[in-house]
């Protein structure tokens, strides 16, 4: 694959939504990362987090307030619609709702062809057939009987999720943004998903791992870039990160989450506001350690081979 | 007690016929949380919902369910409508998105106290509040509407409604998996509390087995409609007997064990 | 149906067959090479008319030949035939001639003669020389006449109401069909590609929506003229916008789907979008809407034929209803001439009414109630 040196570029990226009720919210506000041509990154948040939002953004479907995007190398901000669409061809994009992501009117099979049938045109159709079986074979559907079938009315939510899986993948983009593809599997079947993924990566692809799941992140990607309310609050490599969380809010996290043999630990303080702090640290209504200097938004700060935003650590 | 004798469903399917549970004897006590944990299409909601009838027309059940020396499978709507929400309470995954919108919570719990338990007056804003603040809501919440609250404050509030005629059994079908790790971890924090509390008997079905292992006293697995294996969460945890459950926890472990480079 | 239903089969306002057992129907007794006689029944009231009509070819001059009608009573000649090789008979009961030949004073009348009592009756030519070749029709007219009886021009109402069905359905069908075409597109185009002219459009449409359709129908046709498909036309111009608004508040929301979302961003062509997932989303429940459409269409041609502003020669429900109503149906008690049509019309838009709701339910599940999964 000849690829570009960096998949993906944003330099203190910002998005404000205005709304009538809540006034004018940050759904994301100082993002910045850096990813090479096959590097894993996973983003960790629970709902309102900003991580869907992200995503819109890196695939041209939504315009920031501020900061700068770089996809494939390319500046979208100055990108005309038709490099936008080829920068898109070369993106996979896995959406988080299983439902609402497959044509209704066709096939399985078809679902995964159509991609290619709007890249190359009906001559690419039989060479993409092949290509198109390996993958939905991979993703564990590899029934022939049931590719033929409509979507709409033969599938469970879990098959669903792998054929659209498939279809992000069979055009070989040189960068997969994933949005929570395993919600719809079995825990016995989760790793299976992230399996087929590593191996695309194996083969030069990025991917980019949307997730609430801490654990989940770690085995499908290298680092982790935690968010909380459209804010960073650690980055770093998976391994160190759900070791040893700095962030008081990745420690709740992984406090919280559901683990063999451990109780879950609720260690943040049950919020009474529904409102939206617009300035300070977003945490700090739920903070256990929160203090006075959180009234200010903390920097992302770097330690060693991490960064994270708290006034807190040291 | 609740006790479920050899309990079989079955319901017809695109003209199949699908045997949703298959002989399972189960046991609800007082004091004891059981959690019902398997895969989609095992069978632990509907196993859930026929304990109180709640499945839709056209479904067959066979067996017995004995509480308080009836049987309920054999109860008319009538007479099963006296045990539901009184003696047995139910919070679904769907509750929170199942309070009525127009109308404010506190006046919802209001209902279901004059309805059920006939109390009125002043007597009744004072076991709202006090059924809120069980919940870990604030008492002001009696006046908001649901969208005004987050995910987390609505179940709060499904689970105050549900506890409002002092149920000795609660059934709870995938009470916070739509909702956030850490405000589930609120939730199950709370509702542990209460039911301990008040030495109520819980049957709480959920996918998550290691959630079931930090909230169950007994943790029972399902598949395909079977009860393949039950016990309590360390000799399950550690000594797994059936293979399904095997592969249940090695998948987790590998999960949770691994790193990114295996 | 060989005939044409314009012919007048009996005379007007008869009454239909079965009602009445006395009542006097209104028959044709044909007389030809192989036949020289026939004989009836009629147990009946004296009918209106006698009259005979044809052309008589002998194989040579007979020296007696004659016809003759028997009744039960006598015998009468009603024509002598005797000396004529080749002879047209035209016979007519209420001509003074015939009375006069049959010794019938001139102002009573001659069918007293004729059909004196209940009993046989028969017609014949007798001859002593053969028949080469004959057609002789004798006419009775009475006052009951086939299953739906006569109009006021003496048209079999059951064939024109069989004629009525075509009508009905070709106007219903085919400006449901044209409507919804047009609906279709306006819908899809404006919801799918928006922009000013579709706003207009759309603004446009909501106007008209507004305007009463049948004064409008009304006034066109005055204009436009009368005419089977000048109707169609005009029917499907005022019907389309309903379709269109469905189809584009449809369109627009299925445009945020995830999927659709995708192919835009993939580069899709709009018609490639708009051919392959758009059309085949809405069309099925544009089909419940047509069915439903069709009944809307049937009864506003039949509004418009009752007022009398459809094209006479067009034989269609709401024409004959709007017949009987000027020609005096009420007057003469001749409900069937309203009922049927009447009948029809509704019966028809219940069928659709039907198919419609079918179609729904087999476009949307919920309606029919599923099984649980």
């Amino acid at each position: 694959m000849n690829s570009p040196g960096t998949s993906l570029y944003l330099e203190n990226l910002g998005v404000t939504f205005t709304s009538k009720r809540s006034g004018k919210v940050d759904a994301l506000k100082g993002i910045s990362l850096k990813m090479e041509q096959g590097d894993t990154f996973a983003l960790v948040g629970e709902s309102g987090s900003g991580k869907t939002t992200l995503l819109r953004v890196v695939l041209g479907l939504l315009r920031p307030g501020g900061g700068k995007v770089f996809l494939l190398e390319k500046d979208l901000e100055k990108c005309t619609r038709e490099e936008l669409t080829q920068l898109r061809r070369q993106c996979g994009y896995i959406p988080q709702d299983p439902y609402g992501c497959l044509p209704p009117t066709l096939s399985v099979i078809q679902s995964v062809l159509e991609p290619c049938l709007i890249v190359g045109g009906r001559k690419s159709l039989p060479m993409a057939k092949d290509k198109a079986g390996k993958l939905l074979r991979e993703a564990g559907l590899d029934d022939p009987s049931l590719w033929d079938s409509r979507v709409r009315s033969a599938l469970s939510g879990g098959q669903r999720q792998r054929v659209s899986i498939a279809r992000a993948l069979v055009l070989d983009p040189l960068l997969l943004l994933a949005d929570e593809p395993t919600s719809m599997q079995d825990a016995s079947t989760r790793g299976e998903i992230i399996e087929i993924l590593k191996r695309h990566v194996k083969r030069g692809m990025s991917l980019i791992f949307v997730t609430h799941d801490l654990f989940l992140a770690r085995t499908a990607a290298e680092r982790i870039l935690v968010l909380y309310r459209g804010c960073p609050c650690e980055e770093g490599p998976s391994d160190e990160i759900v070791k040893d969380p700095l962030h008081p809010y990745t420690r709740a996290l992984l406090a919280a989450s559901p683990r063999l043999g451990q109780k879950i630990i609720s260690v943040s303080r049950g919020s009474q506001e529904n409102g939206l702090e617009t300035e300070g640290c977003p945490f700090r209504s739920r903070c256990p350690e929160t203090g006075e200097q959180c009234a200010s938004l903390p920097p992302l700060k770097a330690l060693g081979s991490r960064k994270v935003a708290c006034w807190k650590v040291r | 007690m609740i006790r479920i004798h050899d309990l079989n469903v079955t319901y017809r399917s695109n003209s199949r016929q699908v045997h949703a549970v298959r002989n399972a004897n189960l046991t609800i006590e007082k004091g004891r949380i059981t959690a019902l944990v398997g895969e989609s299409g095992s069978g632990k909601s509907t196993l859930l919902m026929a304990v109180t009838k709640l499945l839709p027309p056209g479904v067959s059940l066979k067996g017995s369910i004995l509480f308080e020396n009836r049987d309920l499978l054999s109860m008319t709507e009538g007479e099963i409508g006296s045990y539901r929400w009184k003696k047995i309470a139910l919070i679904l995954q769907g509750s929170m998105n199942s309070l009525t919108p127009v109308i404010s919570i506190g006046s919802q719990i209001e209902e279901v106290l004059s309805f059920h338990l006939s109390l009125n007056g002043s007597l009744l804003k004072k076991r709202t509040h006090e059924l809120l603040s069980e919940a870990g809501l604030d008492p002001s919440f009696s006046m908001r509407f649901p969208h005004e609250l987050s995910g987390g404050q609505k179940q709060r509030a499904a689970i105050a409604m549900a506890l409002a005629c002092d149920p000795p059994f609660l059934l709870a079908d995938e009470p916070t998996t739509a909702l956030d790790v850490i405000t589930q971890s609120e939730i199950i924090g709370m509702l542990e509390r209460v039911v301990r509390a008040r030495n109520m008997g819980m049957l709480m079905v959920t996918h998550d087995i290691a959630l079931a292992s930090s909230l169950g006293d007994e943790i029972v697995v399902m598949k395909d409609g079977r009860i393949v294996e039950r016990g309590d969460p360390s000799s399950i945890l550690h000594f797994p007997e059936h293979h399904h459950t095997r592969e249940l926890i090695s998948a987790l472990r590998k999960i949770e064990g691994g790193t990114y480079h295996e | 149906m060989g005939a044409d239903p314009e012919t007048e089969v009996a005379p007007p306002f008869s009454k239909p067959s079965w009602m009445g057992r006395e009542v006097a129907p209104t028959l044709t007794i044909l007389l030809d090479n192989d036949t020289l006689q026939k004989r009836i029944s009629w147990n009946y009231e004296k009918p209106r008319h006698f009259k005979v009509q044809g052309r008589i070819q002998f194989s040579g001059t007979p020296r007696e030949a004659s016809l003759i009608w028997e009744t039960p009573e006598k015998r009468y000649i009603l024509e002598d035939l005797s000396g004529y090789y080749d002879i047209i008979i035209d016979l007519d009961a209420r001509d003074i001639t015939f009375k006069l030949h049959m010794n019938i004073p001139p102002f009573e009348n001659a069918l007293d003669t004729l059909f004196p009592s209940k009993g046989e009756y028969g017609l014949i030519v007798s001859s002593d020389v053969a028949v080469q070749s004959m057609a002789l029709q004798l006419e009775i007219e009475g006052d009951k006449y086939g299953l739906l009886g006569t109009d006021q021009r003496g048209r079999d109402v059951f064939s024109l109401f069989l004629l009525g069905i075509r009508v009905s359905l070709i106007i219903g069908i085919s400006a449901t069909l044209i409507a919804s075409f047009i609906g279709l597109s306006v819908g899809l185009m404006s919801g799918y590609l928006g922009g000013l002219t579709y706003a207009l459009i759309m603004r446009g449409v909501d106007v008209l929506l507004t305007i009463p359709i049948l004064p409008i129908l009304m006034a066109l046709a005055a204009v436009w003229g009368k005419g089977l498909w000048q109707l169609v036309l005009i029917l499907s111009l005022f019907s389309w916008m309903g379709t269109a608004r469905t189809v584009r508040a449809m369109t627009l929301s299925l445009r945020e789907s995830c999927y659709i979302e995708g192919l835009r961003g993939l580069g899709a062509a709009p018609a490639y979008i708009l051919y392959r997932h758009l059309l085949p989303e809405t069309l099925p429940l544009l089909l419940a809407n047509i069915a439903l459409g069709v009944p809307g269409a049937i009864l506003a041609e039949a509004s418009i034929s009752f007022l009398g502003l459809s094209d006479p020669r067009v034989i269609s429900w709401g024409r004959m209803l709007h017949e009987a109503h000027s020609f005096g149906a009420f007057s003469n008690g001749a409900w069937w001439l309203l009922i049927p049509p009447g009948f029809g019309i509704a019966l028809l838009c219940l069928i659709f009414l039907d198919i419609g709701k079918y179609l729904e339910e087999l476009v949307d599940p919920r309606l029919k109630g599923e099984q649980p999964e």
